[in-house]
């Protein structure tokens, strides 16, 4: 068969991943983001490396040394999980050391709502579903994980979602976004039918959709929506809402970049 | 019950090259896929809308039809493949499905008497075998499932197909995860039961309707790996973890034909190169002419021993140079007119070789599909055809014995996350025991534990 020489590749293609790549390695770029506080360190560090136990261990330390179990959660695991993310978005780690770090720093929370009677303040709420008919939700899966690694508390209503069942959580719950994905032309048309409904009965909030088949057109046509390309964007949509961004129209002009 | 392959088809890699298979298949009218020449492949997904009552479907689908079978004569394809793949309301309502069948085969029927164009539909069913978090793979949902693939072939389907979801819950969570033993376990043991079944049952459909039981893909996993790892600035997952999942796929995908299946395999079946090299059937892919559907990093070198050649999927409605059926039916057309001349004129394996080394040193993906390294993980699978585990665990080790020597060679270059990914799914492969109902055993019980929608019922255990 054919092949090419070494010398003629670099003309054909050009991995720029490689190319691009940081000199740093991603366990040094997290030691300089680490906490210095010798307390919360083990357990950021812990959070990065996604060790569950030794998140345990590290929170079981620091409250012997006493601190305040319900501090912890936003001065240790939310700032060991802020290094995840920061590392993420620059792309030095990939979503599987997200996925870890996310279980690791949930069995971290537990752990602290165990050790006190206090109860922990989410910067929000949102509620998560797959379009009613759709049955893909790997992609909520990952934005649920992302939302959470955020400090979000997630409605998760899991997978072929009735509409009405969408609705009913909305008014129940009174979450400040909600997410949609869909993988199907045909079940992304739920999501207008979720926004009318909420219209009619006059809920009005951030109704954040994406997914395989579902573009920023497609989303554009209903009130309520605002489309999200990655799952990454829906942890961005929701800190801007959290920020002070609640108009559906200021939000399509900050994250519609099509 | 099932044959279960142990060899290869062909004696070498280069044997393998478009447009021919070792075992062709005729079906609808006139068409014979992998005889000597490349056909398009069309895909359409409905309108947002369309759904919404059985008519307007029918409707909808005639359009399609339409417009496919009129832009295929205006511009001389001599034949073509229609891909119905089902919206849910198609599965879910069988008679949906057969009336949407019936409908496109009549206009198909119309043009191939008036034109002579050769011409086949291929439906494929939704695997609907659900309920709600949990897949449902036996009971009730499962005869309805059947039911729909007997209605279209009842009713004009030719070839019948399905992306089966057996193993994704498993999968799910280990891909997300970096779990070695989870990806195996889910694709290439839970997956590979699962389509035991279902193909064997699909296969007497087709025995009993006299249509073609064509073959499956493993989108719900390996695809959903090569989409989380997108393209090259993507940092959702390692390119070398994906193209693991792809070779496991092969060895689960494969089972389809040891049930009775027959091909040409779906078009985003991406590990359809290996099973060629195994079991000389008939493929279809899907590349370039399918970034009307996604994104990939495989664009040429897909083509490289396809028999049909498609667009994946592409939404119904206008474009400037008419609908998008239209132009991407006329897109794909084109395409096989280059193929098929190539194949007449004696060129067909330069052409085949340059499709193949302008995206083979673009990706690990890539590396490894490419006709010569897929031989290799084929044989691999073949080593050890009597067994599930052992041969998925077979072509996952290849795997990464391939992207390594294409590394060594210098032409393939890795990330350092790429070549740590590798390094651990590699030795996660090595430290897998040998003893297929171990593991088998050992990973029941771990993902009962872990995985809260895993079932072991649904694959009868």
């Amino acid at each position: 068969m054919l092949d090419l020489k070494l010398e003629d590749i670099d003309g054909i293609l050009v991995r720029y991943n490689v190319a691009l790549e940081k000199e740093m390695t991603p366990d040094e770029a997290a030691e300089e983001l680490y906490p210095k506080d010798e307390l919360i360190y083990p357990v950021a560090k812990a959070i990065y490396e996604g060790e569950e136990d030794d998140v345990v261990d590290a929170l079981q330390a620091a409250i012997d040394a006493g601190k305040k179990p319900i501090d912890l959660i936003d001065d240790a695991l939310m700032v060991g999980m802020g290094v995840v993310t920061q590392l993420y978005d620059d792309g030095i780690i990939f979503l599987p050391n997200v996925m870890m770090s996310a279980d690791a720093m949930l069995a971290g929370i537990d752990f602290c709502k165990s050790q006190t009677t206090e109860v922990p303040e989410p910067k929000g709420k949102v509620v998560c579903h797959v379009a009613e008919g759709d049955v893909h939700d790997i992609g909520k899966n990952i934005v649920a994980a992302l939302l959470r690694a955020n400090g979000y508390e997630v409605i998760d209503l899991g997978r072929d979602v009735p509409v009405d069942e969408v609705i009913a959580a909305v008014e129940k719950e009174k979450p400040m976004m909600l997410t949609g994905t869909a993988l199907m032309t045909t079940t992304m048309y739920a999501f207008k039918e979720v926004n009318d409904k909420l219209l009619e009965k006059g809920i009005k909030l951030p109704f954040a959709c994406g997914g395989g088949a579902v573009n920023q057109d497609f989303v554009s046509q209903y009130d309520l929506g605002v489309y999200g390309e990655e799952a990454a964007d829906a942890p961005k949509i929701a800190d801007a809402i959290v920020a002070g961004t609640t108009d559906i129209t200021a939000l399509r002009e900050e994250f519609h970049k099509h | 019950m099932v044959k279960k392959y142990t060899s290869m088809a062909y004696a070498n890699a280069d044997e393998l090259i478009f447009g021919n298979s070792k075992f062709p298949v005729k079906a609808g009218l006139g068409l014979e896929i992998g005889a000597g020449y490349t056909s398009p492949e069309v895909n359409y997904a409905p309108r947002p809308g369309a759904g919404a009552s059985k008519e307007k479907l029918i409707k909808e689908y005639e359009r399609i039809t339409t417009d496919i079978m009129a832009r295929m004569v205006q511009i001389g394809a001599p034949s073509v493949v229609l891909e119905t793949e089902h919206v849910q309301q198609m599965s879910n309502n069988p008679s949906w499905g057969g009336a949407v069948a019936h409908a496109q085969k009549t206009i198909m029927e119309e043009y191939h008497d008036e034109y002579g164009i050769k011409c086949a539909l291929r439906h494929t069913i939704g695997d609907i075998r659900e309920d709600r978090d949990y897949l449902q793979l036996r009971g009730d949902k499962y005869s309805t499932f059947m039911e729909a693939f007997e209605e279209v072939a009842n009713n004009g389907a030719d070839l019948l197909a399905v992306e089966s979801m057996g193993g994704k819950e498993v999968f799910d969570y280990s891909i997300l995860r970096n779990d070695t033993a989870g990806i195996l376990f889910g694709i290439g043991v839970l997956g590979s039961m699962d389509m035991e079944m279902v193909w064997s049952d699909i296969a007497d459909v087709a025995k009993k309707t006299g249509t073609v039981a064509s073959g499956d893909t493993d989108c719900a996993q390996a695809n959903t790996a090569m989409f989380i790892a997108g393209g090259l600035l993507d940092k959702n997952l390692a390119h070398t973890t994906a193209i693991v999942a792809r070779a496991i796929s092969a060895a689960r995908s494969l089972c389809a034909y040891e049930a009775g299946a027959v091909g040409p395999g779906k078009d985003c079946g991406y590990e359809n190169s290996i099973i060629k090299s195994i079991a000389g059937v008939p493929i279809t892919q899907e590349g370039k002419t399918s970034t009307c559907a996604h994104s990939d990093l495989m664009g040429n070198i897909v083509m490289q021993c396809c028999d049909l050649w498609s667009n994946e999927s592409v939404e119904y409605h206008g474009e400037f140079g008419g609908t998008t059926v239209q132009c991407w039916s006329e897109t794909l057309a084109y395409d096989c007119s280059m193929m098929n001349v190539a194949l007449k004129t004696g060129k067909a394996k330069d052409l085949r070789d340059i499709l193949v080394l302008s995206d083979k040193y673009r990706d690990p993906q890539g590396y490894v599909l490419a006709y010569d390294n897929a031989y290799k993980v084929g044989q691999a699978i073949a080593k050890d055809g009597e067994n599930n585990y052992l041969r998925a665990k077979n072509a996952a080790i290849e795997c990464c014995n391939i992207v390594e020597e294409g590394v060594n060679s210098g032409k393939l270059r890795l990330t350092r996350f790429e070549t740590n990914a590798l390094a651990k799914v590699k030795a996660d492969l090595e430290a897998l025991t040998d003893d297929a109902d171990k593991f088998m055993s050992d990973n029941l019980t771990k993902f009962k534990q872990e995985v809260a929608v895993f079932k072991p019922e649904n694959y009868g255990l």
